[in-house]
């Protein structure tokens, strides 16, 4: 079955210097209750994915995993950006390496300023990344002015008052200012590929809109975006060309932007009746559309 | 100011403190004789005081069995003033005479009034005040700014009045009575009625690290009106044996003055340190204070304000960083002495390593001191398994038209934030030590002077074993 592919993502594909973050066969557990049961997924750079889900698939916890949140443990599988193993890697190293997470639930950060915070945190980066480029080399800080305009000038694309410079970190900020600042630091910190949690949440449509915009003014080829939402209502700012169902831990339908859509339409038991029927013991009645599943998801997706 | 007080004395050989020690000691000093009858009255309360053991209820959980108060030596030589900066020891000067903005040459600063980030700064170098000096503007308005020896001699009559007679007497505990008869150096800082001291004023206590005992004493005298900010250091390098230092600070603030209090002890890990810092606050007074804990072995140290007027305040702020495995042991006692007083306490830590923090902290709330509005916390940040807190708060209340809250908490640094800190591609430790910097902020904001929060910044960075750095962005 054919994909319809954005310009962007389609081109691009199979130039040698786009990088790839791959999820192969990812199991994962915490404490002791299995979340993820075998998740497989190829993210190219320059590609929008949604993830969709009901609440308690996994789909957050991939997100976690994907950072390296210490809580949960993998028990098999992996993750592979281009062609490295990311496990053994520290949060941080993962940032340094072009992995980026907008949290469904920003963590308030009592105390820290946010423009400290951000420029600490751009400077880590990038001075990671440089060194890694030019491994003899010294790293030297951009100036402070240089950062304040760079900030400034992205803080304008959110909408977002100066004045949020000189407040705690997530602090008391609304559902919506969070969101934004979430998506400011995917800005500043310029990855590979960035994940965001339910970004959506707690959103009314205006601030939906602008951090919408935010993150659609940072799309192009050298951006692989896994969007994971419950609804479909996203999906209408930020267009993905592949569109993957999580049920129970497992990915269990791919498609592309109309399988969004049939989902807003016919519900999560409809998928799962059709394409998860051993995870819904209720049965239900089989719909016309069925064009995907677990065995044919590798060849859907096209990628390898 | 460069009258040179006494000869310098030859070092005494001393050991262990002894009445011939305090006898010897004034001596050296040259005092009058009221001033001998004093240390001996407050020996007197010593000799006849039993060292606190752990069966006390205020040393339950510090032990003085290592302290070996027989090898202690009483003083050292007796110095008179330095001619000038130069003739001071570097280490004692470092970071105060020049270098940094808003120009801290003092020499320039102090001849060109009004341009310095001071109106005054005294130095001591062990047991004695090498060093005084007072914006000639601020002179002229009557302020005194001087070492509490030349006090002695020069303004007896308030010196006799106030000095360890109300705040911290003798019969405070026997490392008061000790300090009453052993002080040396110190600071005496009198602000005449309704005169505004802008710019701090600023007193460093230099021990070297095989330094003889240091009993700093000082007292501020802020009469009606007045207003005046105070920084008050102490600082030594850590040394091989054990040093010992038991200071007293004695703050009064008069009807409607407004005094402002920091402190930061930095001694090296080597020393024994105990302090008792008491308010009395007049009627409609503010009484501002921060102690900053830093250094020390084991500091024991008690942090008090007496609320004698109606409508009197006091702000107690504490800030302590805890790491190897420093033992600090403090109470707070908030004193309503009278009725529509205010006390606002908050006491905020970092333990790492093996470090231990006892807080105990009292209200005590007089018969008839009605409409009392009192707030005290305790909150405490673990870096580490093996630090420890104890904490206890404690309400004695003999009003019954109150307002008194009180509260501690402890935790370890939060997993969230640190993951959260750390996917944005901060360090472990650094995004740890923005965690610390964060926990302690909401103290570190209201210090006004820019050198008191750049010194603290560095030391969170040093104890928290992080290389020095250029400063953030705020």
């Amino acid at each position: 079955m054919p994909i319809e592919a954005s310009p962007g993502g389609g081109t691009l594909r199979g130039e040698s210097t786009l990088s790839t973050l791959e999820i192969k066969n990812l199991h994962a557990k915490i404490e002791d209750k299995e979340i993820l049961r075998g998740v497989n997924l190829t993210i190219n750079q320059g590609e929008v994915h949604a993830m969709m889900g009901v609440n308690g698939s996994g789909k957050s916890t991939l997100a976690y995993i994907l950072m390296g949140h210490p809580a949960y443990e993998v028990t098999e599988g992996d993750i592979l950006l281009d062609g490295e193993s990311v496990l053994e890697m520290e949060p941080d190293e993962r940032a340094h390496k072009g992995l980026f997470l907008a949290f469904q639930y920003p963590t308030a950060i009592p105390g820290v300023n946010v423009a400290n915070f951000l420029r600490l945190s751009a400077n880590a980066v990038q001075k990671a990344r440089f060194q890694e480029a030019n491994p003899d080399a010294e790293y030297k800080a951009p100036p402070v002015a240089e950062f304040r305009k760079r900030l400034v000038e992205k803080m304008g694309v959110l909408k977002m008052d100066r004045s949020f410079m000189a407040r705690y970190l997530n602090e008391g900020f609304s559902g919506g200012e969070k969101k934004r600042m979430e998506i400011l630091q995917m800005a500043m910190l310029e990855p590979k590929f960035a994940i965001m949690d339910e970004t959506d949440s707690g959103l009314d449509i205006d601030a939906l809109r602008i951090v919408a915009e935010g993150v659609n003014a940072q799309l192009g080829p050298g951006l692989g975006v896994l969007v994971i939402t419950h609804y479909q209502r996203l999906l209408e700012y930020i267009k993905p060309q592949f569109v993957h169902v999580m049920i129970n831990g497992r990915i269990v339908a791919d498609g592309g932007p109309e399988l969004a859509k049939e989902l807003d339409v016919k519900g999560y038991d409809w998928v799962r009746a059709e394409f998860a029927p051993e995870e819904a013991p209720v049965a239900a009645e089989t719909p016309a559309l069925a064009r995907a599943s677990l065995g044919v998801k590798q060849s859907l997706t096209g990628r390898q | 100011m460069d009258t040179t007080l006494t000869r310098p004395a030859e070092a005494p050989q001393m050991r262990g403190f002894s009445r011939e020690a305090v006898e010897a000691l004034s001596r050296a000093k040259g005092e009058p004789d009221w001033a001998l009858e004093a240390r001996l009255a407050a020996w007197e309360i010593y000799d006849n005081t039993p060292l606190p053991t752990q069966r006390d209820e205020a040393w339950r959980r510090t032990s003085l069995r290592a302290l070996k108060l027989d090898d202690v030596r009483p003083f050292g030589a007796t110095r008179g003033l330095a001619r000038s900066l130069d003739e001071i020891p570097a280490a004692v000067r470092a970071g105060l005479e020049e270098g940094g903005e808003g120009g801290r040459d003092l020499r320039a600063s102090f001849e060109a009034s009004g341009t310095t980030p001071r109106a005054g700064l005294l130095l001591q170098h062990n047991s004695s005040v090498l060093y005084h000096t007072l914006n000639e503007d601020v002179a002229a308005q009557g302020v005194i700014f001087t070492g509490l020896d030349e006090a002695v001699r020069d303004h007896p009559e308030l010196v006799q009045r106030y000095f360890m007679t109300g705040a911290v007497p003798p019969t405070h505990d026997k490392f008061a009575a000790l300090h009453g008869a052993f002080w040396s150096g110190g600071t005496f800082i009198y602000v005449p009625r309704n005169c505004a001291v802008e710019l701090p004023l600023q007193s460093r206590v230099y021990a070297d690290a095989d330094a003889p005992a240091v009993f700093a004493h000082t007292l501020i005298v802020a009469e009606e009106g007045a207003e005046v900010v105070f920084i008050d250091e102490f600082v030594s390098p850590t040394g091989e044996g054990q040093g010992f230092s038991d200071g007293a600070v004695e703050i009064y603030t008069g009807q409607g003055a407004q005094v402002r209090y920091f402190s930061v002890q930095d001694w090296g890990r080597h020393v024994y340190h105990f302090n008792t810092q008491r308010v009395v606050a007049e009627r409609d007074s503010t009484t501002r204070s921060l102690s900053i804990l830093l250094g020390s072995k084991l500091t024991k140290s008690n942090v008090e304000s007496a609320l004698d007027g109606p409508g009197a305040t006091s702000e107690m702020l504490g800030i302590y960083f805890g790491d190897g495995t420093q033992h600090f042991d403090q109470h707070t006692l908030q004193d309503h002495l009278k009725p529509n007083t205010t006390s606002d306490l908050l006491f905020k830590g970092v333990l790492r390593d093996r470090a231990r923090q006892v807080f105990a902290g009292l209200i005590r709330v007089e018969p008839g001191a009605q409409k009392t509005d009192a707030y005290q916390a305790n909150r405490n940040l673990l870096l580490s398994d093996k630090a420890r807190v104890d904490s206890m708060p404690k309400l004695e209340i003999g009003a019954n038209d109150v307002r008194c809250t009180h509260g501690a908490t402890m935790g370890q640094v939060d997993r969230d934030q640190l993951f959260y800190l750390s996917s944005r591609g901060l360090e472990r430790s650094e995004a740890e030590r923005l965690i610390v910097e964060g926990f302690l902020d909401e103290i570190i904001q209201r210090i006004p002077l820019e050198e008191v929060r750049d010194r603290l910044h560095a030391a969170i960075q040093q104890k928290m074993g992080l290389p020095a750095r250029e400063g953030d962005e705020g």
